[in-house]
């Protein structure tokens, strides 16, 4: 699968012969120093199982307490959907709105588009639309900030302990998972090389797009 | 940096020494996929996307969005971005405010963290991309590396000037016990929304491989591109 291919580099459009790579290798762009392309090792099925991973704690993150805060013997708990939507007053909405999609929305079409692009890969055919579900994805990643939301509580802890005491619900828990098996899917991501996979699957079964 | 077999680096190293671009041999590289094109196709072969060498009308869309911004950063940095009702009695405190509140208590790191984050990076971030579109306009070489370096940070940095936004969601979500103690969203926060979403937007529209457009253009470009 991995022949000999040209590419110009991303973000500084040098041609680069990239070398035959095997599992474990990196290639960078010569010029800035840019990552072109990784061979980690069972990347199709460690994908999966991350982004699987990732989709089931996000799910399960919405149901149960997310933090709880008590004052004074009044105890007030909220769940995800609460703590981003209660802002939302009228002018704010937009504000409820735009967290809702980078927290929330975004992250699950990320982490679904990919579960899809990798069966269509292993599938016999790709399924309807493969392609441009990938070019989604690469979209979509810069909007995904749920990682600057986790870090956004932590510092919202920080402001309120002397006040109050704050306890972290299950939903919590399942938030912070949901994160870190993100960052290992995103880790192991590879752009040249999940659109290699989609390529040669077209090109095997003779299907140019 | 790479690991590579060494016969494959002596492969490399010929390219860079000749700064041969996808453009100069005629070649588009797709946006999409990351497949070469030649220059007479319209869509790309592999994905079907529609193709274009360097993005157009990136440096004026680019100078647009950061003007917005600066603009934003304004009122960003000086209306208050949350109001603390204790007791009946209602407060407003804007950014830097909530910093020294912080500072004050001793909370040093995430006062830092708040500072950095919310009034040095995004303001860090539209100088870069106005002195990358400057060193562009002007095309002087300067150092491509480094320049390009200023991109790469500015592209990873950006979005973490949302996180007071979040600080603030998160509050109003928590502290809602009626007159006792409340706290309500300020303007800031959605002018702190529509500056950090505008630099985003600014630093995705900028086609950094403009950047290294003096270099392709003079092939023997004595520039600092090796480091060793
Ligand atoms: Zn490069
Ligand atoms: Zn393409």
């Amino acid at each position: 699968m991995t022949k000999t291919e040209q590419l110009a580099c991303h973000e500084c459009d040098l041609l680069v012969a990239l070398p035959e790579l095997s599992e474990g290798q990196k290639a960078v762009c010569p010029r800035c120093g840019y990552l072109l392309t990784r061979r980690v090792k069972n990347a199709q099925s460690r994908l999966a199982a991350l982004s699987s991973g990732a989709l089931l704690f996000l799910g399960l993150s919405v149901f149960f307490p997310f933090l709880s805060f008590t004052v004074q013997g009044n105890e007030r708990e909220v769940t995800l959907l609460q703590s981003i939507y209660s802002i939302g007053d009228e002018i704010f909405l937009s504000v409820a709105i735009f967290l809702f999609l980078t927290t929330i929305l975004i992250p699950a079409v990320f982490l679904t588009g990919m579960l899809y692009v990798l069966l269509s890969v292993k599938n016999k055919q790709l399924f309807p639309y493969t392609s441009k579900v990938l070019y989604g994805l690469f979209m979509l990643l810069p909007w995904d900030m749920s990682e600057i939301f986790l870090v956004g509580i932590l510092v919202s802890f920080v402001k309120i302990a002397t006040l109050a005491d704050i306890s972290f619900g299950l939903s919590f828990i399942s938030y912070t998972l949901f994160i870190l098996c993100l960052a290992a899917t995103l880790m192991t991501l590879d752009k040249f090389q999940i659109w290699q996979w989609v390529k040669y699957r077209d090109e095997r079964n003779g299907n140019i797009l | 940096m790479g690991i590579f077999c060494s016969e494959k680096v002596i492969e490399m190293n010929q390219y860079e020494n000749h700064h041969i671009t996808a453009s100069a041999k005629q070649l588009y590289s797709c946006h999409v996929c990351l497949t070469l094109n030649s220059f007479d196709e319209d869509h790309c072969i592999n994905c079907g996307a529609k193709l274009h060498s360097r993005n157009k009308n990136s440096m004026q869309n680019t100078i647009a969005l950061l003007v917005t911004s600066i603009i934003l950063y304004v009122p960003a940095n000086t209306l208050p971005i949350m109001y603390t009702q204790y007791l009946g009695e209602k407060t407003a405190s804007t950014i830097l405010g909530g910093v020294i509140t912080l500072w004050s208590q001793g909370s040093y790191p995430i006062a830092l963290i708040i500072f950095i984050a919310s009034v040095l990076v995004p303001i860090a971030k539209i100088l870069a991309l106005s002195w990358l579109c400057y060193s562009v306009v002007t095309n002087k070489g300067y150092s491509f590396k480094k320049n390009h370096r200023l991109y790469r940070l500015t592209e990873f940095i950006g979005r973490w000037s949302m996180v007071d936004v979040f600080v603030v969601a998160i509050l109003v979500a928590l502290i809602q016990m009626g007159t006792f103690m409340s706290v309500h969203p300020g303007e800031a926060a959605l002018a702190f929304g529509a500056l950090v979403i505008t630099t985003m937007i600014a630093a995705i529209t900028f086609d950094s491989r403009l950047i290294w457009e003096p270099v392709n253009k003079k092939p023997d470009f004595e520039g600092e591109m090796v480091d060793g």
